[in-house]
Protein backbone atom coordinates (compact mmCIF):
# COMPACT_ATOMS: atom_id res chain seq x y z
CA UNK A 1 0.00 0.00 0.00
CA UNK A 2 2.39 2.73 0.82
CA UNK A 3 4.98 0.84 -1.45
CA UNK A 4 2.42 1.50 -4.32
CA UNK A 5 1.88 5.07 -3.14
CA UNK A 6 6.30 5.46 -3.00
CA UNK A 7 6.25 4.03 -6.40
CA UNK A 8 3.84 6.50 -7.98
CA UNK A 9 5.56 9.74 -6.34
CA UNK A 10 7.80 11.61 -8.75
CA UNK A 11 11.33 12.43 -8.73
CA UNK A 12 14.32 10.76 -6.54
CA UNK A 13 14.38 9.92 -2.88
CA UNK A 14 14.84 12.75 -2.05
CA UNK A 15 12.11 14.29 -3.42
CA UNK A 16 9.57 11.76 -2.88
CA UNK A 17 10.69 11.80 0.51
CA UNK A 18 9.73 15.57 1.17
CA UNK A 19 6.59 15.15 -0.77
CA UNK A 20 5.56 12.40 1.64
CA UNK A 21 6.34 14.01 4.40
CA UNK A 22 4.13 16.92 2.87
CA UNK A 23 0.78 14.22 2.67
CA UNK A 24 1.76 12.94 6.76
CA UNK A 25 1.68 16.52 8.08
CA UNK A 26 -1.60 17.03 5.42
CA UNK A 27 -3.24 13.92 6.73
CA UNK A 28 -2.54 14.75 10.42
CA UNK A 29 -3.53 18.70 9.86
CA UNK A 30 -7.15 17.02 8.40
CA UNK A 31 -7.41 14.26 11.20
CA UNK A 32 -6.75 16.84 14.18
CA UNK A 33 -8.59 19.69 12.67
CA UNK A 34 -12.07 17.59 11.66
CA UNK A 35 -11.84 13.84 12.05
CA UNK A 36 -10.78 13.73 16.33
CA UNK A 37 -13.39 16.73 16.91
CA UNK A 38 -16.08 14.71 15.46
CA UNK A 39 -15.28 11.82 16.99
CA UNK A 40 -14.29 12.39 20.00
CA UNK A 41 -18.21 13.16 21.28
CA UNK A 42 -18.84 9.62 19.57
CA UNK A 43 -16.75 8.25 22.48
CA UNK A 44 -17.29 7.96 26.29
CA UNK A 45 -14.02 9.81 27.79
CA UNK A 46 -14.64 13.18 28.33
CA UNK A 47 -18.04 13.14 30.35
CA UNK A 48 -17.70 15.36 33.52
CA UNK A 49 -21.24 15.89 34.72
CA UNK A 50 -23.76 14.27 36.92
CA UNK A 51 -26.91 13.73 34.70
CA UNK A 52 -29.89 11.54 35.53
CA UNK A 53 -31.39 11.47 31.94
CA UNK A 54 -27.96 10.52 29.98
CA UNK A 55 -24.46 9.49 30.58
CA UNK A 56 -22.99 12.93 29.45
CA UNK A 57 -24.35 16.69 28.85
CA UNK A 58 -23.53 16.51 25.27
CA UNK A 59 -26.39 16.86 22.62
CA UNK A 60 -24.51 13.81 20.54
CA UNK A 61 -24.38 11.79 23.91
CA UNK A 62 -28.35 12.43 24.36
CA UNK A 63 -29.15 10.85 21.00
CA UNK A 64 -26.89 7.97 21.89
CA UNK A 65 -29.09 7.59 25.16
CA UNK A 66 -31.98 7.55 23.29
CA UNK A 67 -31.23 5.00 20.97
CA UNK B 1 2.28 -23.05 -6.03
CA UNK B 2 3.09 -20.68 -8.83
CA UNK B 3 5.45 -17.82 -7.91
CA UNK B 4 2.46 -15.63 -9.05
CA UNK B 5 -0.34 -16.55 -6.55
CA UNK B 6 2.88 -16.61 -3.84
CA UNK B 7 3.69 -12.96 -4.52
CA UNK B 8 -0.14 -12.36 -4.52
CA UNK B 9 -0.72 -14.00 -1.25
CA UNK B 10 2.45 -11.82 0.29
CA UNK B 11 0.76 -8.74 -1.26
CA UNK B 12 -2.53 -9.34 0.50
CA UNK B 13 -0.80 -9.68 3.83
CA UNK B 14 1.35 -6.97 3.27
CA UNK B 15 -1.47 -4.31 2.79
CA UNK B 16 -3.30 -6.16 5.97
CA UNK B 17 -0.09 -5.63 8.22
CA UNK B 18 0.46 -1.86 7.20
CA UNK B 19 -3.42 -1.23 7.49
CA UNK B 20 -2.84 -2.57 11.37
CA UNK B 21 -0.07 -0.31 11.69
CA UNK B 22 -1.86 2.73 10.15
CA UNK B 23 -4.52 1.85 12.88
CA UNK B 24 -2.20 1.78 15.67
CA UNK B 25 -0.69 5.07 14.46
CA UNK B 26 -4.06 6.70 14.49
CA UNK B 27 -5.07 5.62 18.17
CA UNK B 28 -1.73 7.19 18.81
CA UNK B 29 -2.37 9.94 17.59
CA UNK B 30 -5.69 10.48 19.30
CA UNK B 31 -4.27 9.94 22.97
CA UNK B 32 -2.16 13.27 21.62
CA UNK B 33 -4.97 14.91 20.08
CA UNK B 34 -6.92 14.51 23.58
CA UNK B 35 -4.21 14.75 26.17
CA UNK B 36 -2.12 17.39 24.48
CA UNK B 37 -3.94 19.62 21.61
CA UNK B 38 -7.40 20.05 23.11
CA UNK B 39 -5.60 21.09 26.28
CA UNK B 40 -3.40 24.15 23.97
CA UNK B 41 -6.44 24.97 22.52
CA UNK B 42 -8.80 25.63 25.13
CA UNK B 43 -5.77 26.85 27.43
CA UNK B 44 -5.79 29.60 24.70
CA UNK B 45 -9.30 30.15 24.57
CA UNK B 46 -10.13 30.37 28.31
CA UNK B 47 -7.30 32.87 28.68
CA UNK B 48 -8.51 35.07 25.69
CA UNK B 49 -11.96 34.81 27.76
CA UNK B 50 -10.14 35.26 31.19
CA UNK B 51 -8.96 38.33 29.95
CA UNK B 52 -11.80 39.83 28.59
CA UNK B 53 -14.11 39.26 31.57
CA UNK B 54 -11.02 41.04 33.39
CA UNK B 55 -11.02 43.70 31.53
CA UNK B 56 -14.59 44.50 31.53
CA UNK B 57 -14.60 44.05 35.15
CA UNK B 58 -11.75 46.89 35.06
CA UNK B 59 -13.88 49.26 33.26
CA UNK B 60 -16.42 49.46 35.63
CA UNK B 61 -19.46 47.27 33.91
CA UNK B 62 -22.44 48.18 34.38
CA UNK B 63 -22.83 48.06 37.72
CA UNK B 64 -25.82 45.81 40.06
CA UNK B 65 -25.70 42.56 40.99
CA UNK B 66 -27.75 41.12 38.01
CA UNK B 67 -24.61 42.67 35.67
CA UNK B 68 -22.43 40.14 37.41
CA UNK B 69 -23.98 36.86 35.72
CA UNK B 70 -23.05 37.85 32.06
CA UNK B 71 -22.33 35.89 28.73
CA UNK B 72 -18.55 36.23 29.81
CA UNK B 73 -19.10 34.41 32.48
CA UNK B 74 -19.61 34.78 36.43
CA UNK B 75 -15.86 34.67 37.79
CA UNK B 76 -12.93 32.66 38.45
CA UNK B 77 -12.80 29.66 41.20
CA UNK B 78 -9.34 29.66 42.75
CA UNK B 79 -8.35 25.99 44.24
CA UNK B 80 -4.74 26.38 45.90
CA UNK B 81 -4.78 22.43 46.47
CA UNK B 82 -4.91 21.85 42.03
CA UNK B 83 -2.51 24.46 41.84
CA UNK B 84 -2.54 28.27 40.83
CA UNK B 85 -4.51 28.29 37.92
CA UNK B 86 -7.91 30.44 38.17
CA UNK B 87 -10.72 28.81 36.35
CA UNK B 88 -12.90 31.12 34.74
CA UNK B 89 -16.82 30.06 35.24
CA UNK B 90 -19.75 29.94 32.64
CA UNK B 91 -23.34 29.61 32.49
CA UNK B 92 -23.96 25.91 31.08
CA UNK B 93 -22.17 22.41 31.53
CA UNK B 94 -22.51 21.49 28.09
CA UNK B 95 -19.25 20.08 26.10
CA UNK B 96 -19.24 22.84 23.85
CA UNK B 97 -18.79 25.41 27.01
CA UNK B 98 -16.33 22.86 29.04
CA UNK B 99 -14.28 22.54 25.92
CA UNK B 100 -13.12 26.13 26.07
CA UNK B 101 -11.31 25.10 28.61
CA UNK B 102 -13.55 26.96 31.92
CA UNK B 103 -15.55 25.49 34.83
CA UNK B 104 -19.44 25.36 33.93
CA UNK B 105 -22.18 25.80 36.71
CA UNK B 106 -25.12 23.43 36.29
CA UNK B 107 -28.56 24.90 34.73
CA UNK B 108 -29.75 21.12 34.67
CA UNK B 109 -30.70 18.43 36.05
CA UNK B 110 -30.70 20.52 38.94
CA UNK B 111 -30.20 24.05 38.56
CA UNK B 112 -27.15 25.68 40.86
CA UNK B 113 -27.51 28.13 43.07
CA UNK B 114 -24.97 31.63 42.80
CA UNK B 115 -22.66 32.67 45.35
CA UNK B 116 -24.16 35.73 46.02
CA UNK B 117 -27.82 33.80 46.75
CA UNK B 118 -28.89 33.34 50.20
CA UNK B 119 -28.80 29.72 50.27
CA UNK B 120 -28.21 27.08 47.78
CA UNK B 121 -25.45 24.83 46.05
CA UNK B 122 -23.37 25.77 43.29
CA UNK B 123 -22.80 23.32 41.64
CA UNK B 124 -20.17 23.24 39.25
CA UNK B 125 -18.44 20.93 36.26
CA UNK B 126 -15.13 20.70 34.18
CA UNK B 127 -12.50 18.79 32.36
CA UNK B 128 -10.48 16.14 34.35
CA UNK B 129 -8.35 15.40 31.29
CA UNK B 130 -8.18 17.60 27.98
CA UNK B 131 -10.16 20.43 27.32
CA UNK B 132 -7.64 22.06 29.69
CA UNK B 133 -8.15 19.85 31.99
CA UNK B 134 -9.20 22.69 34.61
CA UNK B 135 -10.10 19.86 37.49
CA UNK B 136 -7.65 17.31 36.95
CA UNK B 137 -5.96 17.65 39.94
CA UNK B 138 -9.29 17.56 42.13
CA UNK B 139 -8.16 14.43 43.69
CA UNK B 140 -5.48 16.74 45.49
CA UNK B 141 -8.35 18.40 47.41
CA UNK B 142 -8.45 17.28 51.35
CA UNK B 143 -10.90 18.70 53.78
CA UNK B 144 -10.36 21.80 55.36
CA UNK B 145 -9.25 23.24 52.23
CA UNK B 146 -10.07 26.50 51.07
CA UNK B 147 -11.90 26.92 47.41
CA UNK B 148 -12.10 30.59 46.81
CA UNK B 149 -14.67 32.51 44.14
CA UNK B 150 -13.63 35.66 43.05
CA UNK B 151 -16.09 37.97 41.35
CA UNK B 152 -16.19 41.54 40.29
CA UNK B 153 -16.63 42.58 43.51
CA UNK B 154 -16.41 39.96 46.25
CA UNK B 155 -14.07 36.79 47.17
CA UNK B 156 -16.55 33.87 48.77
CA UNK B 157 -14.09 31.50 50.22
CA UNK B 158 -15.61 27.86 50.84
CA UNK B 159 -13.71 25.45 53.24
CA UNK B 160 -14.32 21.90 51.75
CA UNK B 161 -15.66 19.57 54.38
CA UNK B 162 -15.74 16.42 52.05
CA UNK B 163 -14.96 14.34 49.21
CA UNK B 164 -16.55 11.45 47.32
CA UNK B 165 -13.89 9.79 45.36
CA UNK B 166 -16.63 7.48 43.01
CA UNK B 167 -19.95 7.61 42.50
CA UNK B 168 -22.07 7.10 39.21
CA UNK B 169 -22.95 9.42 36.66
CA UNK B 170 -26.50 9.34 37.70
CA UNK B 171 -26.37 10.28 40.90
CA UNK B 172 -27.82 13.80 40.79
CA UNK B 173 -28.44 13.84 44.45
CA UNK B 174 -24.75 15.33 45.03
CA UNK B 175 -26.03 18.72 43.25
CA UNK B 176 -29.56 19.42 45.59
CA UNK B 177 -29.17 22.40 47.19
CA UNK B 178 -28.86 20.28 50.56
CA UNK B 179 -26.65 17.19 49.57
CA UNK B 180 -27.25 15.23 52.11
CA UNK B 181 -24.80 12.84 50.66
CA UNK B 182 -22.02 14.68 52.44
CA UNK B 183 -23.57 14.77 55.42
CA UNK B 184 -25.25 18.10 55.42
CA UNK B 185 -28.99 18.30 56.60
CA UNK B 186 -29.72 22.15 56.78
CA UNK B 187 -29.85 24.86 53.73
CA UNK B 188 -27.00 26.47 53.76
CA UNK B 189 -24.65 27.86 51.10
CA UNK B 190 -22.41 25.26 49.47
CA UNK B 191 -20.34 24.70 46.22
CA UNK B 192 -20.02 20.98 44.36
CA UNK B 193 -17.40 20.66 42.16
CA UNK B 194 -17.98 17.72 40.05
CA UNK B 195 -15.54 15.82 37.45
CA UNK B 196 -15.05 12.28 35.62
CA UNK B 197 -12.73 9.84 37.67
CA UNK B 198 -10.75 7.97 37.48
CA UNK B 199 -8.31 10.10 35.13
CA UNK B 200 -8.44 9.42 31.66
CA UNK B 201 -11.67 7.73 32.08
CA UNK B 202 -15.42 8.39 32.57
CA UNK B 203 -16.29 5.87 34.13
CA UNK B 204 -17.41 7.48 37.76
CA UNK B 205 -17.74 10.88 39.41
CA UNK B 206 -15.61 12.56 41.91
CA UNK B 207 -17.58 15.07 44.06
CA UNK B 208 -15.82 17.59 46.32
CA UNK B 209 -18.21 19.48 48.75
CA UNK B 210 -17.62 22.89 50.64
CA UNK B 211 -19.57 25.46 52.77
CA UNK B 212 -19.28 29.14 52.51
CA UNK B 213 -17.37 30.28 55.78
CA UNK B 214 -16.80 34.17 54.60
CA UNK B 215 -17.29 36.98 51.98
CA UNK B 216 -14.46 39.21 51.45
CA UNK B 217 -15.00 42.45 49.22
CA UNK B 218 -12.63 43.08 47.11
CA UNK B 219 -10.53 46.18 47.48
CA UNK B 220 -8.72 48.51 44.66
CA UNK B 221 -5.94 46.41 44.32
CA UNK B 222 -7.74 43.15 44.30
CA UNK B 223 -5.82 42.03 46.87
CA UNK B 224 -6.24 38.16 47.25
CA UNK B 225 -7.92 36.49 50.57
CA UNK B 226 -5.16 34.89 53.29
CA UNK B 227 -6.25 31.50 51.80
CA UNK B 228 -4.51 32.33 48.40
CA UNK B 229 -1.16 34.15 49.51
Amino acid sequence: MYGWIWRRLPGNAWVRAVISLVLILAVVYVLFQYVFPWAEPLLPFGDVTVDGASAGAGAGREEGAAR
Amino acid sequence: MSSRARSRIAGVISVFGELLITAGVLLGLFVVYSLWWTNVLADREASRQSERMRDGWAEGGAGGPGALDTKDGIGFLHVPAMGDDEVLVKKGTEPKDLNDGIAGYYTKPIKSALPWNAKGNFTLAAHRDGHGAKFHNIHKIKEGDPIVFETRDTWYVYKVYETLPETSKYNVNVLKPVPEQSGKTEAGRYITLTTCTPVFTSNYRYIVWGELVREVKVDRDRTKPAELR
